[in-house]
Protein backbone atom coordinates (compact mmCIF):
# COMPACT_ATOMS: atom_id res chain seq x y z
CA UNK A 1 0.00 0.00 0.00
CA UNK A 2 1.31 3.24 -1.11
CA UNK A 3 0.92 6.83 0.70
CA UNK A 4 -0.96 8.92 -1.76
CA UNK A 5 0.43 12.32 -0.40
CA UNK A 6 4.66 11.13 0.04
CA UNK A 7 4.58 7.75 -1.71
CA UNK A 8 6.55 5.90 1.36
CA UNK A 9 4.81 2.63 2.60
CA UNK A 10 1.52 2.45 4.19
CA UNK A 11 -0.28 0.47 6.33
CA UNK A 12 -3.73 -0.71 7.30
CA UNK A 13 -4.89 1.34 10.56
CA UNK A 14 -8.59 -0.68 10.92
CA UNK A 15 -11.16 -2.23 9.75
CA UNK A 16 -14.94 -1.39 9.50
CA UNK A 17 -16.42 -2.54 12.97
CA UNK A 18 -19.37 -3.55 11.12
CA UNK A 19 -19.15 -6.00 7.92
CA UNK A 20 -16.15 -6.54 5.77
CA UNK A 21 -16.55 -3.31 3.52
CA UNK A 22 -13.39 -0.95 4.31
CA UNK A 23 -10.48 -0.92 5.97
CA UNK A 24 -8.44 2.87 7.00
CA UNK A 25 -5.07 3.17 5.91
CA UNK A 26 -2.62 5.02 7.09
CA UNK A 27 1.35 6.53 6.35
CA UNK A 28 3.72 6.11 9.10
CA UNK A 29 5.64 9.03 7.16
CA UNK A 30 3.54 11.43 6.62
CA UNK A 31 0.14 10.30 8.79
CA UNK A 32 -1.98 10.59 5.51
CA UNK A 33 -5.35 8.47 6.39
CA UNK A 34 -7.44 7.56 3.82
CA UNK A 35 -10.36 4.97 3.20
CA UNK A 36 -10.53 2.03 0.84
CA UNK A 37 -13.82 3.18 -0.56
CA UNK A 38 -11.82 6.87 -1.32
CA UNK A 39 -9.92 7.32 -4.55
CA UNK A 40 -7.44 10.38 -2.62
CA UNK A 41 -6.21 12.57 -5.15
CA UNK A 42 -3.62 15.02 -3.42
CA UNK A 43 -2.96 18.51 -4.65
CA UNK A 44 0.31 18.87 -5.76
CA UNK A 45 0.38 21.80 -2.94
CA UNK A 46 -0.31 18.81 -0.09
CA UNK A 47 2.16 16.78 -1.51
CA UNK A 48 5.25 15.67 1.26
CA UNK A 49 8.44 13.71 1.56
CA UNK A 50 10.65 13.52 4.28
CA UNK A 51 12.74 16.40 3.38
CA UNK A 52 9.51 18.86 3.27
CA UNK A 53 8.50 17.17 6.56
CA UNK A 54 11.73 18.54 8.05
CA UNK A 55 10.82 21.95 7.05
CA UNK A 56 7.54 21.65 8.32
CA UNK A 57 6.40 24.83 10.56
CA UNK A 58 6.31 23.56 14.19
CA UNK A 59 3.37 24.76 16.31
CA UNK A 60 3.96 25.51 19.27
CA UNK A 61 7.72 25.93 19.32
CA UNK A 62 8.83 23.26 22.08
CA UNK A 63 9.95 25.27 24.88
CA UNK A 64 13.44 25.02 26.51
CA UNK A 65 13.45 22.20 29.72
CA UNK A 66 13.45 23.54 32.92
CA UNK B 1 -36.80 30.63 33.59
CA UNK B 2 -35.06 29.65 30.57
CA UNK B 3 -35.62 25.74 29.47
CA UNK B 4 -32.37 23.88 30.55
CA UNK B 5 -30.89 21.06 28.20
CA UNK B 6 -29.13 18.17 30.44
CA UNK B 7 -27.48 16.90 27.52
CA UNK B 8 -27.19 16.71 23.95
CA UNK B 9 -30.07 14.29 23.72
CA UNK B 10 -32.64 17.09 25.34
CA UNK B 11 -31.30 20.06 22.48
CA UNK B 12 -31.81 17.40 19.96
CA UNK B 13 -35.37 16.14 20.83
CA UNK B 14 -36.21 20.06 21.23
CA UNK B 15 -34.82 21.03 17.47
CA UNK B 16 -37.01 17.82 16.27
CA UNK B 17 -40.47 19.42 17.95
CA UNK B 18 -39.49 22.53 16.29
CA UNK B 19 -38.42 21.01 12.68
CA UNK B 20 -35.05 21.71 13.09
CA UNK B 21 -33.35 18.07 12.90
CA UNK B 22 -33.66 15.53 9.73
CA UNK B 23 -33.40 11.80 10.21
CA UNK B 24 -31.60 9.86 7.23
CA UNK B 25 -32.40 6.77 7.92
CA UNK B 26 -30.75 5.13 4.45
CA UNK B 27 -27.37 3.98 4.50
CA UNK B 28 -24.97 6.56 3.90
CA UNK B 29 -21.13 6.14 2.81
CA UNK B 30 -19.11 8.24 5.08
CA UNK B 31 -17.49 10.01 2.62
CA UNK B 32 -18.67 11.67 1.07
CA UNK B 33 -22.18 12.27 2.43
CA UNK B 34 -21.53 13.37 6.00
CA UNK B 35 -19.49 16.33 5.14
CA UNK B 36 -21.60 17.33 2.50
CA UNK B 37 -25.03 17.03 4.16
CA UNK B 38 -23.16 19.65 6.59
CA UNK B 39 -22.58 21.89 3.79
CA UNK B 40 -25.70 21.92 2.10
CA UNK B 41 -27.57 22.08 5.80
CA UNK B 42 -25.67 24.98 6.78
CA UNK B 43 -26.14 27.00 3.66
CA UNK B 44 -30.02 26.96 3.80
CA UNK B 45 -31.71 29.76 5.51
CA UNK B 46 -33.16 28.21 9.23
CA UNK B 47 -30.97 24.68 8.38
CA UNK B 48 -32.19 22.06 10.68
CA UNK B 49 -29.49 19.27 12.40
CA UNK B 50 -29.33 16.27 10.44
CA UNK B 51 -28.67 12.83 11.70
CA UNK B 52 -27.37 9.99 10.00
CA UNK B 53 -28.59 6.85 11.79
CA UNK B 54 -26.85 4.42 9.08
CA UNK B 55 -23.02 4.84 7.72
CA UNK B 56 -21.87 2.21 6.22
CA UNK B 57 -19.36 -0.09 8.63
CA UNK B 58 -20.14 1.84 11.44
CA UNK B 59 -22.67 0.78 14.47
CA UNK B 60 -23.20 4.65 15.81
CA UNK B 61 -24.82 7.26 14.52
CA UNK B 62 -23.38 11.08 13.56
CA UNK B 63 -25.48 14.56 14.04
CA UNK B 64 -24.09 17.27 11.85
CA UNK B 65 -25.23 20.85 12.23
CA UNK B 66 -26.73 20.51 15.41
CA UNK B 67 -25.63 24.71 16.14
CA UNK B 68 -26.08 25.61 12.15
CA UNK B 69 -28.85 27.91 11.91
CA UNK B 70 -29.85 31.31 13.78
CA UNK B 71 -33.47 28.83 14.41
CA UNK B 72 -31.19 26.13 16.08
CA UNK B 73 -29.25 28.78 17.77
CA UNK B 74 -32.11 30.00 19.36
CA UNK B 75 -33.22 27.13 20.49
CA UNK B 76 -29.91 26.39 22.46
CA UNK B 77 -31.20 29.70 24.21
CA UNK B 78 -34.58 27.82 24.61
CA UNK B 79 -36.05 31.52 22.63
CA UNK B 80 -38.19 31.18 19.90
CA UNK B 81 -36.85 29.85 16.85
CA UNK B 82 -37.40 33.05 14.98
CA UNK B 83 -35.93 35.47 17.03
CA UNK B 84 -34.14 37.99 15.63
CA UNK B 85 -30.16 37.68 15.75
CA UNK B 86 -29.79 41.08 18.20
CA UNK B 87 -32.45 39.98 20.32
CA UNK B 88 -30.37 36.64 20.61
CA UNK B 89 -27.49 38.76 21.43
CA UNK B 90 -28.94 41.02 24.19
CA UNK B 91 -30.64 38.20 25.58
CA UNK B 92 -26.69 36.36 25.82
CA UNK B 93 -25.69 39.20 27.59
CA UNK B 94 -28.49 39.64 30.23
CA UNK B 95 -27.22 35.64 30.78
CA UNK B 96 -23.64 36.66 30.63
CA UNK B 97 -24.11 38.59 33.68
CA UNK B 98 -25.44 35.69 36.13
CA UNK B 99 -21.54 34.08 36.00
CA UNK B 100 -20.44 32.43 37.88
CA UNK B 101 -22.82 29.66 38.28
CA UNK B 102 -20.37 27.06 39.70
CA UNK B 103 -21.75 23.59 38.45
CA UNK B 104 -23.08 20.33 40.31
CA UNK B 105 -20.12 17.65 40.65
CA UNK B 106 -21.57 14.12 40.01
CA UNK B 107 -20.59 11.10 41.60
CA UNK B 108 -19.73 8.46 38.87
CA UNK B 109 -22.59 6.45 39.29
CA UNK B 110 -24.68 9.48 38.33
CA UNK B 111 -22.85 10.38 35.05
CA UNK B 112 -24.04 9.26 31.97
CA UNK B 113 -20.97 9.58 30.22
CA UNK B 114 -19.78 6.58 32.46
CA UNK B 115 -22.06 4.21 30.75
CA UNK B 116 -19.21 2.28 28.78
CA UNK B 117 -15.16 2.11 29.91
CA UNK B 118 -12.95 1.23 27.61
CA UNK B 119 -9.01 0.52 28.57
CA UNK B 120 -7.88 -1.58 26.52
CA UNK B 121 -7.48 -2.64 22.67
CA UNK B 122 -8.65 1.23 22.40
CA UNK B 123 -10.40 1.64 18.49
CA UNK B 124 -11.82 5.09 18.11
CA UNK B 125 -13.34 3.53 15.04
CA UNK B 126 -15.47 1.36 17.49
CA UNK B 127 -16.63 3.97 19.11
CA UNK B 128 -16.83 6.97 16.76
CA UNK B 129 -18.22 6.83 12.98
CA UNK B 130 -14.99 9.00 11.88
CA UNK B 131 -15.42 10.67 7.96
CA UNK B 132 -13.28 12.99 6.28
CA UNK B 133 -14.83 16.60 6.80
CA UNK B 134 -13.00 18.08 2.97
CA UNK B 135 -12.02 15.97 0.41
CA UNK B 136 -7.96 17.70 1.28
CA UNK B 137 -8.06 17.14 4.75
CA UNK B 138 -5.24 14.95 5.49
CA UNK B 139 -7.69 12.17 7.70
CA UNK B 140 -10.66 12.30 10.18
CA UNK B 141 -11.18 14.95 12.18
CA UNK B 142 -12.84 15.98 15.33
CA UNK B 143 -14.11 19.10 14.46
CA UNK B 144 -16.68 19.94 17.65
CA UNK B 145 -14.70 18.33 20.57
CA UNK B 146 -14.27 20.40 23.92
CA UNK B 147 -11.06 19.61 25.03
CA UNK B 148 -10.35 19.94 29.02
CA UNK B 149 -7.07 20.80 30.66
CA UNK B 150 -5.86 22.16 33.81
CA UNK B 151 -3.08 24.28 34.91
CA UNK B 152 -0.16 22.37 35.79
CA UNK B 153 1.18 24.64 38.12
CA UNK B 154 -2.39 24.12 39.98
CA UNK B 155 -3.95 21.14 38.81
CA UNK B 156 -6.68 21.71 41.56
CA UNK B 157 -7.41 25.30 40.77
CA UNK B 158 -10.84 25.14 38.99
CA UNK B 159 -10.87 28.59 37.63
CA UNK B 160 -7.85 28.14 35.49
CA UNK B 161 -9.57 24.52 34.37
CA UNK B 162 -9.64 24.93 30.12
CA UNK B 163 -12.94 23.98 28.05
CA UNK B 164 -11.55 24.56 24.83
CA UNK B 165 -12.22 23.74 20.99
CA UNK B 166 -9.52 22.98 19.18
CA UNK B 167 -8.65 20.63 15.80
CA UNK B 168 -8.20 17.11 16.36
CA UNK B 169 -7.26 14.55 13.61
CA UNK B 170 -6.99 10.90 14.11
CA UNK B 171 -3.69 9.30 13.62
CA UNK B 172 -4.15 5.89 14.87
CA UNK B 173 -7.14 3.78 16.62
CA UNK B 174 -5.72 5.56 20.25
CA UNK B 175 -3.99 8.15 19.35
CA UNK B 176 -4.77 11.97 17.92
CA UNK B 177 -3.19 15.26 16.75
CA UNK B 178 -4.27 18.55 18.42
CA UNK B 179 -3.68 22.09 17.35
CA UNK B 180 -2.57 23.94 20.37
CA UNK B 181 -1.90 27.38 18.64
CA UNK B 182 0.54 29.46 20.91
CA UNK B 183 -2.64 31.84 21.80
CA UNK B 184 -4.72 29.62 23.07
CA UNK B 185 -4.96 28.48 26.75
CA UNK B 186 -4.18 25.19 26.42
CA UNK B 187 -0.78 26.59 24.92
CA UNK B 188 0.08 28.28 28.44
CA UNK B 189 -0.84 24.98 29.91
CA UNK B 190 1.26 22.63 27.33
CA UNK B 191 4.62 25.09 27.52
CA UNK B 192 4.46 24.66 31.66
CA UNK B 193 4.10 20.62 31.03
CA UNK B 194 6.46 20.57 28.50
CA UNK B 195 9.17 22.42 30.65
CA UNK B 196 9.54 19.69 33.03
CA UNK B 197 9.14 17.09 29.77
CA UNK B 198 5.60 15.88 32.04
CA UNK B 199 2.84 14.61 29.83
CA UNK B 200 -0.48 17.29 30.00
CA UNK B 201 -3.50 15.04 30.88
CA UNK B 202 -6.57 15.73 28.92
CA UNK B 203 -9.87 14.88 28.36
CA UNK B 204 -12.00 15.13 24.55
CA UNK B 205 -15.37 14.84 25.16
CA UNK B 206 -17.70 14.76 22.61
CA UNK B 207 -21.40 15.40 22.33
CA UNK B 208 -21.85 17.65 24.78
CA UNK B 209 -24.60 20.11 26.26
CA UNK B 210 -25.22 22.71 23.26
CA UNK B 211 -24.15 25.40 25.83
CA UNK B 212 -20.72 23.63 26.78
CA UNK B 213 -19.76 23.22 23.48
CA UNK B 214 -21.05 26.96 22.74
CA UNK B 215 -18.94 27.52 25.69
CA UNK B 216 -15.51 25.99 24.61
CA UNK B 217 -15.65 28.00 21.54
CA UNK B 218 -15.86 31.09 23.03
CA UNK B 219 -13.00 33.35 24.08
CA UNK B 220 -12.93 33.96 28.10
CA UNK B 221 -10.68 34.67 30.30
CA UNK B 222 -7.42 32.29 31.54
CA UNK B 223 -9.02 32.53 35.32
CA UNK B 224 -12.82 32.09 34.03
CA UNK B 225 -14.39 29.00 34.02
CA UNK B 226 -16.57 27.93 31.11
CA UNK B 227 -18.41 25.89 33.07
CA UNK B 228 -19.17 28.84 35.07
CA UNK B 229 -20.34 30.23 32.63
CA UNK B 230 -22.55 27.59 31.06
CA UNK B 231 -24.56 27.79 34.60
CA UNK B 232 -24.91 31.66 34.03
CA UNK B 233 -26.14 30.99 29.93
CA UNK B 234 -28.73 28.37 31.67
CA UNK B 235 -30.14 31.30 33.30
CA UNK B 236 -28.92 30.49 36.73
CA UNK B 237 -29.33 26.45 36.26
CA UNK B 238 -25.74 24.79 36.72
CA UNK B 239 -24.45 22.55 34.34
CA UNK B 240 -23.59 18.78 35.54
CA UNK B 241 -19.93 17.63 35.61
CA UNK B 242 -18.16 14.69 37.22
CA UNK B 243 -14.50 14.02 37.13
CA UNK B 244 -12.29 12.01 34.71
CA UNK B 245 -11.10 8.49 35.58
CA UNK B 246 -7.40 8.91 35.40
CA UNK B 247 -7.27 12.19 36.71
CA UNK B 248 -9.63 13.93 39.54
CA UNK B 249 -8.75 17.41 38.39
CA UNK B 250 -9.97 16.62 34.65
CA UNK B 251 -14.10 17.75 34.88
CA UNK B 252 -15.64 17.15 31.99
CA UNK B 253 -19.81 17.33 31.56
CA UNK B 254 -21.08 14.64 33.21
CA UNK B 255 -23.91 13.46 30.28
CA UNK B 256 -21.89 13.71 27.92
CA UNK B 257 -21.83 11.06 24.49
CA UNK B 258 -17.87 10.18 24.47
CA UNK B 259 -15.15 11.18 26.95
CA UNK B 260 -11.47 10.14 25.31
CA UNK B 261 -9.17 10.33 28.22
CA UNK B 262 -5.39 10.34 27.88
CA UNK B 263 -2.34 12.96 27.89
CA UNK B 264 -0.02 14.96 25.39
CA UNK B 265 2.70 13.47 24.67
CA UNK B 266 6.07 15.71 25.71
CA UNK B 267 7.80 17.46 23.46
CA UNK B 268 6.99 15.54 20.11
CA UNK B 269 5.30 17.15 17.12
CA UNK B 270 4.49 15.03 14.17
CA UNK B 271 2.64 15.75 11.07
CA UNK B 272 -0.75 17.34 11.02
CA UNK B 273 -3.05 18.45 8.89
CA UNK B 274 -3.99 20.26 6.20
CA UNK B 275 -7.69 20.91 7.19
CA UNK B 276 -10.31 22.90 5.51
CA UNK B 277 -10.41 25.81 8.47
CA UNK B 278 -13.21 28.39 9.12
CA UNK B 279 -11.67 31.73 6.97
CA UNK B 280 -12.73 28.94 3.72
CA UNK B 281 -9.20 27.91 2.86
CA UNK B 282 -6.87 25.28 3.90
CA UNK B 283 -4.58 25.58 6.42
CA UNK B 284 -1.54 23.31 5.87
CA UNK B 285 0.40 20.08 7.31
CA UNK B 286 2.70 21.73 9.94
CA UNK B 287 4.34 19.38 13.04
CA UNK B 288 2.38 19.55 16.44
CA UNK B 289 1.50 17.75 19.44
CA UNK B 290 -0.14 14.44 19.72
CA UNK B 291 -2.34 12.79 22.30
CA UNK B 292 -2.30 9.40 23.52
CA UNK B 293 -5.81 8.09 24.03
CA UNK B 294 -5.61 5.79 27.44
CA UNK B 295 -9.55 5.39 28.15
CA UNK B 296 -12.67 5.96 26.98
CA UNK B 297 -16.09 6.39 28.89
CA UNK B 298 -19.19 6.92 26.61
CA UNK B 299 -22.80 6.17 26.56
CA UNK B 300 -25.23 3.77 25.51
CA UNK B 301 -25.40 3.62 21.73
CA UNK B 302 -22.66 7.41 21.75
CA UNK B 303 -24.16 9.73 19.08
CA UNK B 304 -20.84 10.76 17.13
CA UNK B 305 -21.58 14.91 17.14
CA UNK B 306 -19.42 16.86 14.54
CA UNK B 307 -19.54 19.81 12.04
CA UNK B 308 -18.44 21.04 9.03
CA UNK B 309 -16.61 23.95 8.44
CA UNK B 310 -15.66 25.29 4.88
CA UNK B 311 -16.59 28.42 2.55
CA UNK B 312 -18.66 30.91 4.94
CA UNK B 313 -21.33 30.44 6.03
CA UNK B 314 -21.20 26.94 8.05
CA UNK B 315 -22.16 25.91 11.06
CA UNK B 316 -18.94 26.95 12.72
CA UNK B 317 -19.57 30.37 11.99
CA UNK B 318 -23.15 30.43 13.58
CA UNK B 319 -21.24 28.63 16.44
CA UNK B 320 -18.25 31.49 17.12
CA UNK B 321 -21.04 34.30 15.95
CA UNK B 322 -22.15 35.50 19.46
CA UNK B 323 -20.29 33.87 21.20
CA UNK B 324 -17.01 35.74 19.97
CA UNK B 325 -19.59 39.26 20.03
CA UNK B 326 -20.72 38.80 23.74
CA UNK B 327 -16.97 38.68 25.91
CA UNK B 328 -16.12 41.60 23.10
CA UNK B 329 -18.92 44.04 24.19
CA UNK B 330 -18.37 43.21 27.46
CA UNK B 331 -15.03 44.04 27.26
CA UNK B 332 -15.42 47.57 25.41
CA UNK B 333 -18.65 48.76 27.40
CA UNK B 334 -16.32 48.54 30.65
CA UNK B 335 -14.48 51.80 29.54
CA UNK B 336 -17.13 53.12 27.07
CA UNK B 337 -20.64 52.81 28.20
CA UNK B 338 -21.55 54.67 25.38
CA UNK B 339 -21.46 51.45 22.74
CA UNK B 340 -24.69 49.62 22.16
CA UNK B 341 -23.74 46.58 20.29
CA UNK B 342 -21.03 44.32 18.96
CA UNK B 343 -21.23 42.32 16.04
CA UNK B 344 -18.12 39.88 15.75
CA UNK B 345 -19.71 37.39 13.76
CA UNK B 346 -17.69 37.89 10.25
CA UNK B 347 -14.47 34.56 10.60
CA UNK B 348 -14.41 34.99 14.40
CA UNK B 349 -14.07 38.53 14.63
CA UNK B 350 -11.76 39.29 12.03
CA UNK B 351 -14.38 41.71 10.75
CA UNK B 352 -16.27 43.34 13.58
CA UNK B 353 -18.76 45.97 13.62
CA UNK B 354 -19.70 48.16 16.98
CA UNK B 355 -22.19 50.49 17.17
CA UNK B 356 -21.35 53.61 19.50
CA UNK B 357 -23.27 57.26 20.33
CA UNK B 358 -20.14 59.20 20.17
CA UNK B 359 -20.06 61.79 23.01
CA UNK B 360 -16.97 64.14 21.36
CA UNK B 361 -14.94 64.12 18.22
CA UNK B 362 -13.08 61.00 17.93
CA UNK B 363 -14.70 58.75 20.39
CA UNK B 364 -15.57 56.24 18.06
CA UNK B 365 -12.25 55.88 17.26
CA UNK B 366 -10.70 55.30 20.26
CA UNK B 367 -13.00 53.01 21.40
CA UNK B 368 -11.96 51.21 17.79
CA UNK B 369 -8.59 50.76 19.65
CA UNK B 370 -9.72 49.70 22.68
CA UNK B 371 -10.94 46.61 20.53
CA UNK B 372 -8.48 46.01 18.93
CA UNK B 373 -6.36 45.74 22.09
CA UNK B 374 -8.47 43.23 23.52
CA UNK B 375 -7.41 39.65 24.12
CA UNK B 376 -9.95 38.29 21.22
CA UNK B 377 -9.59 41.97 19.72
CA UNK B 378 -6.12 42.12 19.03
CA UNK B 379 -4.96 38.85 16.96
CA UNK B 380 -8.14 38.61 15.13
CA UNK B 381 -9.97 41.79 14.17
CA UNK B 382 -8.71 43.41 11.46
CA UNK B 383 -11.33 45.11 9.69
CA UNK B 384 -13.32 47.27 12.15
CA UNK B 385 -17.12 49.40 11.23
CA UNK B 386 -17.82 52.21 13.40
CA UNK B 387 -21.51 52.73 13.63
CA UNK B 388 -24.27 55.14 15.15
CA UNK B 389 -25.96 53.99 18.18
CA UNK B 390 -28.75 53.86 15.72
CA UNK B 391 -28.05 51.70 13.34
CA UNK B 392 -28.52 47.52 14.18
CA UNK B 393 -24.84 45.88 13.22
CA UNK B 394 -26.36 42.86 13.14
CA UNK B 395 -28.45 44.20 9.30
CA UNK B 396 -26.00 44.45 7.29
CA UNK B 397 -28.35 46.87 5.25
CA UNK B 398 -28.06 49.18 7.61
CA UNK B 399 -24.29 49.14 8.13
CA UNK B 400 -23.68 49.50 4.54
CA UNK B 401 -26.00 52.66 4.52
CA UNK B 402 -23.53 53.67 7.29
CA UNK B 403 -20.69 53.26 5.27
CA UNK B 404 -22.14 55.29 1.89
CA UNK B 405 -23.31 58.10 3.52
CA UNK B 406 -21.36 58.59 6.86
CA UNK B 407 -17.68 57.98 5.60
CA UNK B 408 -15.58 60.03 4.04
CA UNK B 409 -12.52 58.16 3.55
CA UNK B 410 -9.83 60.83 4.03
CA UNK B 411 -10.33 61.30 7.33
CA UNK B 412 -12.60 58.51 8.24
CA UNK B 413 -10.54 55.33 7.09
CA UNK B 414 -7.60 54.58 9.55
CA UNK B 415 -4.74 52.12 8.58
CA UNK B 416 -2.18 50.58 11.87
CA UNK B 417 1.03 48.79 10.16
CA UNK B 418 2.62 45.68 11.35
CA UNK B 419 -0.17 44.77 13.68
CA UNK B 420 -1.16 41.31 15.47
CA UNK B 421 -3.12 39.20 13.61
CA UNK B 422 -4.39 35.55 12.95
CA UNK B 423 -2.16 33.14 11.26
CA UNK B 424 -5.19 31.03 9.64
CA UNK B 425 -6.07 34.24 7.92
CA UNK B 426 -4.38 33.77 4.62
CA UNK B 427 -3.95 38.06 3.98
CA UNK B 428 -1.86 38.26 7.41
CA UNK B 429 1.93 38.46 6.35
CA UNK B 430 4.01 36.86 7.82
CA UNK B 431 1.75 35.21 9.26
CA UNK B 432 0.23 36.58 12.03
CA UNK B 433 0.91 39.97 11.04
CA UNK B 434 -1.62 42.16 9.34
CA UNK B 435 -2.26 45.85 8.85
CA UNK B 436 -5.86 46.84 11.00
CA UNK B 437 -7.94 49.04 9.01
CA UNK B 438 -10.99 50.94 10.97
CA UNK B 439 -13.65 52.77 9.46
CA UNK B 440 -15.48 55.46 11.35
CA UNK B 441 -19.00 55.51 9.81
CA UNK B 442 -20.35 57.20 12.89
CA UNK B 443 -21.79 61.21 12.78
CA UNK B 444 -19.07 63.95 13.68
CA UNK B 445 -19.65 65.25 16.92
CA UNK B 446 -17.70 68.39 18.25
CA UNK B 447 -15.15 69.29 17.98
CA UNK B 448 -14.91 66.94 15.13
CA UNK B 449 -16.62 69.59 12.04
CA UNK B 450 -19.87 68.56 10.40
CA UNK B 451 -19.94 70.98 7.60
CA UNK B 452 -23.23 68.99 6.38
CA UNK B 453 -25.32 68.33 8.87
CA UNK B 454 -28.51 66.44 7.75
CA UNK B 455 -31.79 65.83 9.21
CA UNK B 456 -32.47 62.23 9.23
CA UNK B 457 -35.90 60.47 7.65
CA UNK B 458 -38.04 59.28 10.18
CA UNK B 459 -40.30 56.47 9.77
CA UNK B 460 -44.04 57.76 9.09
CA UNK B 461 -46.37 57.68 11.94
CA UNK B 462 -48.23 54.31 11.76
CA UNK B 463 -45.75 52.71 10.16
CA UNK B 464 -46.14 49.89 13.08
CA UNK B 465 -49.45 49.70 12.67
CA UNK B 466 -49.57 49.14 9.18
CA UNK B 467 -46.89 46.76 9.27
CA UNK B 468 -49.31 44.72 11.42
CA UNK B 469 -52.32 45.31 9.20
CA UNK B 470 -50.25 43.92 6.14
CA UNK B 471 -48.79 41.14 8.02
CA UNK B 472 -52.21 40.02 8.98
CA UNK B 473 -53.37 40.40 5.54
CA UNK B 474 -50.76 38.01 4.29
CA UNK B 475 -51.44 35.70 7.04
CA UNK B 476 -54.74 35.64 5.94
CA UNK B 477 -53.90 34.48 2.24
CA UNK B 478 -51.71 32.03 4.03
CA UNK B 479 -54.54 30.42 5.33
ZN1 LIG C 1 2.74 9.51 3.53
Amino acid sequence: MECPRCGSAARVMVKSPVGDVWEVYVCETCWYSWRSTETPVIIDKFKLDPAKIGELGVIPAVPPLD
Amino acid sequence: MARVYKDLREFLAALEEEGQLVRVKDEVMPEPDIGAAGRAASRMTDGPAVLFENIKGYKGTVVTNAHGSWANHALMMSMPKDTPTKEQFVELNRRWDKFPVPPNVLSREEALCKQNTITEDINLFEVLPLYRINEQDGGFFLSKASVVSYDPDVPDDFDKLNVGTYRIQVKDKDRVGIQALPMHDIAIQLAKAERKNEPLPIAITLGNNPLVTFMASTPVGYAQNEYEFVGALQDGVPTDIVAADTDPNLLVPAHCEVVLEGYIIPRARVVEGPFGEFPGSYSGARLQCEVQITRITHRDNPIFENLYLGMPWTEIDYLMALNTSVPLYKQLKTDFPEVQAVNAMYTHGIGTIVSIKPRYGGHAKGAAMRLLSTPHGMPYTKILIMVDDFVDPFNLEQVMWALTTRVLPSKDVTMIENAAGMPLDPSSYPAGMTTKLIIDATTPVAPEPNPRPVELLKDPVDTEKWNGIIRDMLKQMEA
